[in-house]
């Protein structure tokens, strides 16, 4: 049923492909390819890497899409119809069945995105290890789908949700990851505790060298998990039937 | 759960013993005690604002009493919300089947039917809810109420919206459920005949009064 809501949506289905193509139209407007020297936070060898200032603002623009709209879809899927589905649970269904069910449609919507946002890269650029660049967006999705469920749990009103998540997604992928914005990107004591950190090594490490990126892998999982955990007891916590 | 034995000696099926309801400092419900018995159909009236909706809320387990306690039998709750609380982006249809599921029943195709029929509302089965008239909303919210044939029913503001004809078919219905056992609880702010009522309570300052 929840997958029925969603298509017959269709300003949504046709923002979910516009907003990403639109970012990266305006990043790749407004950047040149001038070289760009930055040491990646999650190596911790003295290492440099050399990239193009276009190429790696692409990335970082193309997670913060992934993540406003995957953080937003989820937020969504929890706050619409909250009472309704109260009413559902009086009527016998589990707070957990319905929140699985609504977070086994973000992980497919995820992935659908996640792979429509990481294909348009070679229309800009090369990334080295192209699939993996794939997976990190998926996984910036995963993680920040997960935020948005907690953040949907948490607050009834979806003003304040949304307030929430621009604040996080935008300062979190958008500006602190990015080693153009933050010149201490580097330094992981402040980002590292941020939902698209390891989403967004991930990304950048496939995009632009041959590093492992086993250890940002696990840590995505493990992130997006412990968020989704919160998100269910705090979901059960509100359904729950007194 | 276990049936008490105050509810066996009366004979209820549903018991409020001194339920409190506060919200900070506002006092909704201060002692409010009643029962149901089996094929009764008690009527609960009251002005705008006076608990009628917290009181059944509490009743179905939404709310929790600050004080008291709701004693029930074993049996099967239908609870009819004064809120339209229907999926508006599914149909008619795609509504039964998500609450049928909700029930966990197997065969309710026969029960829509018949509701669809009773109600008169079968033309809109496979209508948008969003794109329904109140009245037909309330039908529908109404509906999902019966689909599972329960022993009791918890009725808020149940024909709100309704059109003349729409009514009488509800009270024609709510008397062959009466026959059948069934016992029906039924909130309105407005009372057209009294005499539809085996008892019938007015809310006012908190508190329960036989009318």
């Amino acid at each position: 049923m929840t997958v029925k809501e969603l298509l017959r949506s269709r300003i949504t289905l046709i923002l979910l492909f516009l907003i990403p193509t639109l970012f990266y139209a305006l990043v790749a407007l407004t950047t040149t390819d001038r070289t760009i020297a930055f040491r990646l936070a999650s190596i911790s060898e003295e290492t440099f890497v050399d990239v193009s200032e276009r190429s790696e603002s692409l990335i970082f623009i193309g997670l913060a899409a992934v993540g406003l709209l995957t953080s937003f879809l989820a937020l969504n899927l929890v706050q619409k119809h909250s009472e309704t589905t109260r009413r559902l649970v009086l009527c016998g269904y589990q707070p957990a069945e319905l929140i699985v069910s609504k977070l086994l449609v973000l992980v497919c919507i995820v992935v659908l995105i996640g792979c429509y946002v990481g294909a348009m890269l070679p229309l800009f650029f090369d990334p080295k290890h192209f699939i993996f660049v794939i997976v990190g967006f998926a996984l910036g999705g995963f993680v920040y789908g997960c935020y948005g469920l907690l953040v949907g749990s948490i607050f009834k009103r979806e003003l304040e949700g949304i307030l929430f998540i621009v604040l996080l997604a935008n300062i979190d992928a958008g500006w602190l990851q990015n080693p153009i914005f933050y010149a201490e990107a580097h330094n992981k004591a402040i980002i590292r505790h941020l939902p698209a950190y390891f989403p967004s090594q991930t990304s950048i490490i496939s995009a632009f060298t041959d590093y492992d990126i086993g250890t940002s892998i696990i840590g995505s999982f493990v992130y997006g998990s412990l968020l989704l955990v919160a998100a269910l007891v705090i979901y059960w916590w509100r359904m729950r039937i007194r | 759960m276990v049936m008490p034995e105050s509810a066996l000696k009366n004979e209820y099926i549903l018991e409020v013993q001194h339920v409190a309801k506060s919200f900070g400092k506002l006092n909704v419900l201060k002692d409010v005690s009643f029962g149901i018995r089996q094929g009764e159909i008690v009527g609960i009236v009251g002005e705008n604002g006076a608990g009628k909706s917290t009181l059944l809320k509490i009743l179905v387990g939404l709310l929790s009493p600050t004080d008291g306690e709701v004693v029930t039998i074993k049996g099967k709750m239908g609870y009819c919300p004064q809120e339209l609380l229907t999926f508006e982006t599914l149909t008619v249809r795609e509504n039964f089947c998500y609450f049928a599921a909700a029930y966990g029943l197997n065969e309710w195709q026969e029960t829509k039917d018949d509701l669809l029929d009773r109600f008169r509302f079968r033309q809109y089965e496979d209508m948008l809810v969003s794109k329904l008239s109140s009245g037909t909303k309330q039908k529908l919210n109404l509906a999902i109420a019966l689909l599972h044939l329960p022993d009791v029913l918890i009725l808020d503001e149940p024909y709100s919206g309704f059109d003349w004809e729409t009514y009488l078919h509800f009270w024609d219905f709510t008397g062959e459920l009466k026959l059948k056992k069934k016992s029906i609880l039924i909130i309105s702010h407005l009372v057209y005949d009294q005499s539809k009522f085996d008892t019938l309570f007015e809310l006012k300052s908190g508190v329960l009064k036989c009318v």
